[in-house]
């Protein structure tokens, strides 16, 4: 069954980032397979109101919430109006957040939930749990997500965090990691795999790297505390100054920038270190086909797409050991250090070594990467979920067969989140002594605010939004395939193993 | 976010280059006793409004010493004299203020009416009833050349997500949205819109 989805966050574009063209990109694959996406966002500078992306990807730019940004607490409830009509018009069955940081999105759920629909949590963060900032978001996340149909992490990390911080059963977790979209990052000399005349024959070997070869070693990340930029600072002169022929390209702007400068003019490194400061997102590749090894410093990192592009560019990966970066890629793509100086400069040290001794295959991994990583596969497996959220595949199948296990308290007979209002109380209630009542009186207050919208703004006064002419649906699930149950099963086997289920 | 409940569509097209579509959200009169209902609200308002005026000339009388001649028949009469006997103890700010409100409300029409007028190879004119009986009804009228294309969009209206017809003018940083305050339904919007189209484009095929 084709869905209606509506995708809510604080970010998209015209703002750059990683989760805005998360969105862009999985709304886009969506639609291919045939589904309906919208896009509710904040009115940005210059943008308001309604605009049409490429493929019939309509965005709501909303624009009266731009004057509350900074506060949260104060627009829980005024959000609901203009959400209501724009759920009513596009017919959505679908809310799907995303990023933890959004007001917006944690709105929305909570308004979804009250009218009645399906809602996912897509968390593309980690986050601490220590601090006064971390404590307060965790709170909020919490309160969200007590009543969220499914949350889907980006890499197993994530989902660790997540289920810490939110309480969350662990079953209503998936992990869908992010992708690139590799044609837009191939490396320099690239053939693909059936353009080659013949490929049994022994290749012309790419350039092998010489001991006198001067290998250059490519950072883009912005700099900030949490990026390492500290532990770069304190590496590059460490390495530069034990291996001669090497180069650094470093690409970024950030309010450690400054620090970085002044390094390099104490060391008097300019003319080995190159400073691009900010690069737009489609010169990226270009930056990086400049070199051979990409060094990744970063203190925390839920996924760390930036290193999967560097793959794809052909560049040998080396990066921090921290958060969801080991799940990222292959063993053979990365060397791994700590996060501290000494082992990020032996971990360097290691790289450029296997590199001049002709160890690493770099011009396989673009190859490699794009088996690894595509969005339509990323749309394939939400589409998965909202069928386990919706009831189309049955809740075994879905979340596992599990005799004896009492976590499905506060879900229905069906297998899905019940919508009623006293089952969604007894979810916030338990999330804390103070908070539990606190978020059911804000859901009773939401609940009322939903009667009385009825009332105010009646349904039947709402036009309905023509849809954008639809692409024929597939789903993988009904297509008619030789051998169908087998195969189905094996497929959806291999499918929760990467989702996360637990089998 | 109330939306009057019933806003109609009149189509007139005394040719077929000529057309214009009228929308308006007053009530439709259509039963004997609504007919006259009406006319008789509009005697009321007219006999209203005289009779303000006249309160008001006989208190302005107490500050201006000459006055016209043919007052003073009239406060020879009975009703004459009762009407200054009643208005004279009264302050003259709330006779002000009291004469104003009923003119208004007995000017105000109440409703609104909006029409696009297409005329073939001349162009297109908007236009928008005035909100009191007094002042004349706002218009805009844009040469064929001059019109890019004619497109039903949607925008944050308060609250909620409308429709709305516009008009893309050449040179003209805004659109010009035609039915600005009606915003009529999207089917209605629909009709006007092709006919509209038809009407302007027909002949170019």
């Amino acid at each position: 069954m084709p869905y209606n989805i509506a995708m809510i966050s604080d970010f998209f574009f015209p703002q750059p980032g990683g989760v805005e063209s998360h969105i862009y990109q999985l709304s886009t694959k969506l639609i291919d397979r045939g589904h309906k996406v919208i896009v509710v966002t904040h009115a940005y500078q210059g943008r308001t109101g309604v605009h049409y992306l490429t493929n019939g990807l309509k965005v709501y730019h909303v624009p009266f919430l731009v004057i509350y940004r900074e506060s949260t607490m104060p627009t829980v409830f005024s959000f609901f109006p203009i959400f209501r009509n724009i759920i009513i018009r596009e017919k959505i069955e679908i809310v799907h957040g995303h990023a933890s940081l959004s007001s917006f999105c944690h709105e929305a759920i909570l308004h979804a939930r009250t009218m009645g629909l399906r809602t996912v949590f897509t968390d593309h963060s980690l986050f601490g749990f220590a601090d006064a900032g971390s404590i307060l978001t965790n709170k909020l996340l919490k309160f969200t997500l007590s009543d969220v149909d499914h949350v889907i992490c980006v890499s197993h990390t994530c989902k660790e965090n997540t289920v810490l911080r939110a309480s969350l059963d662990p079953l209503m977790v998936s992990v869908i990691p992010n992708a690139v979209v590799a044609e837009n990052f191939q490396p320099l000399a690239y053939t693909p795999r059936s353009q080659e005349p013949d490929h049994n024959a022994v290749k012309s070997m790419s350039r092998r790297l010489g001991p006198g070869d001067t290998i250059t070693i490519v950072v883009i990340s912005r700099l900030f505390y949490n990026k390492g930029t500290d532990l770069l600072i304190a590496a590059i002169p460490r390495i530069l100054a034990s291996h001669p022929n090497v180069r650094f390209i470093i690409a970024g702007s950030g309010p450690k920038a400054i620090d970085l400068e002044q390094m390099l003019e104490r060391r008097v490194l300019q003319d080995r270190v190159e400073l691009l400061g900010p690069v737009r997102h489609e010169e990226v590749r270009n930056v990086m086909t400049r070199g051979h090894i990409y060094l990744h410093p970063s203190l925390t990192e839920a996924f760390g797409t930036v290193i999967v592009e560097a793959a794809s560019c052909g560049l040998y990966v080396v990066c921090t050991q921290v958060g969801g970066i080991p799940e990222v890629l292959p063993r053979h793509m990365t060397t791994f250090a700590k996060p501290e100086e000494d082992d990020l400069v032996q971990a360097t040290g290691r790289a450029i070594a296997a590199l001049r001794s002709g160890k690493v295959r770099t011009e396989r991994f673009h190859d490699q990467v794009k088996m690894m990583y595509s969005w339509t596969d990323v749309a394939r497996r939400t589409e998965r979920v909202y069928d386990g959220i919706t009831g189309a595949i049955s809740e075994d199948e879905f979340y596992g067969h599990h005799p004896g296990s009492t976590w499905s308290a506060t879900r229905g007979r069906a297998g899905v989140q019940s919508y009623a209002l006293i089952d969604r109380l007894k979810r916030y209630y338990g999330c804390g002594v103070w908070a539990g009542k606190l978020f059911c009186l804000c859901a009773i207050i939401d609940f009322l605010f939903f009667l009385l919208l009825e009332v105010w703004a009646p349904r039947a006064n709402i036009d309905i939004a023509r849809n954008w002419p639809r692409k024929p649906f597939i789903n993988d699930k009904n297509k008619p395939v030789g051998n169908g149950v087998y195969w189905r099963r094996a497929y959806n086997d291999r499918m929760d193993r990467r989702n996360g289920s637990i089998r | 976010m109330f939306r009057s409940a019933s806003q109609h569509l009149a189509i007139y097209s005394p040719s077929n280059t000529t057309i214009s579509y009228t929308v308006s959200n007053a009530l439709h009169r259509s039963t004997r006793t609504s007919k006259i209902l009406f006319a008789l609200g509009n005697v009321s308002r007219i006999i209203l409004c005289l009779l303000v005026l006249t309160i008001d000339i006989v208190k302005l009388q107490s500050f201006v010493e000459r006055w016209p001649i043919g007052f003073i028949n009239f406060y020879d009469s009975a009703a004459g004299r009762l009407t200054i006997e009643i208005i004279k103890p009264l302050d003259w700010r709330l006779v002000a203020t009291g004469s104003f409100l009923v003119l208004y409300f007995c000017l105000r029409k109440g409703y609104t009416e909006e029409t696009l007028l297409v005329l073939r190879g001349l162009g297109v004119q908007t236009s928008t009833s005035s909100p009191t009986y007094l002042s004349t009804s706002t218009t805009r009228f844009i040469p064929t050349t001059q019109i890019q294309d004619i497109v039903i969009h949607e925008a944050f209206k308060g609250l909620e997500v409308r429709f709305y017809l516009a008009i893309i003018v050449e040179g003209a940083t805004e659109v010009v949205v035609v039915f600005p305050q009606l915003l009529p339904r999207r089917q209605i919007l629909e009709e006007v819109w092709r006919g509209a189209r038809k009407c302007l484009y027909e002949g170019r095929g």
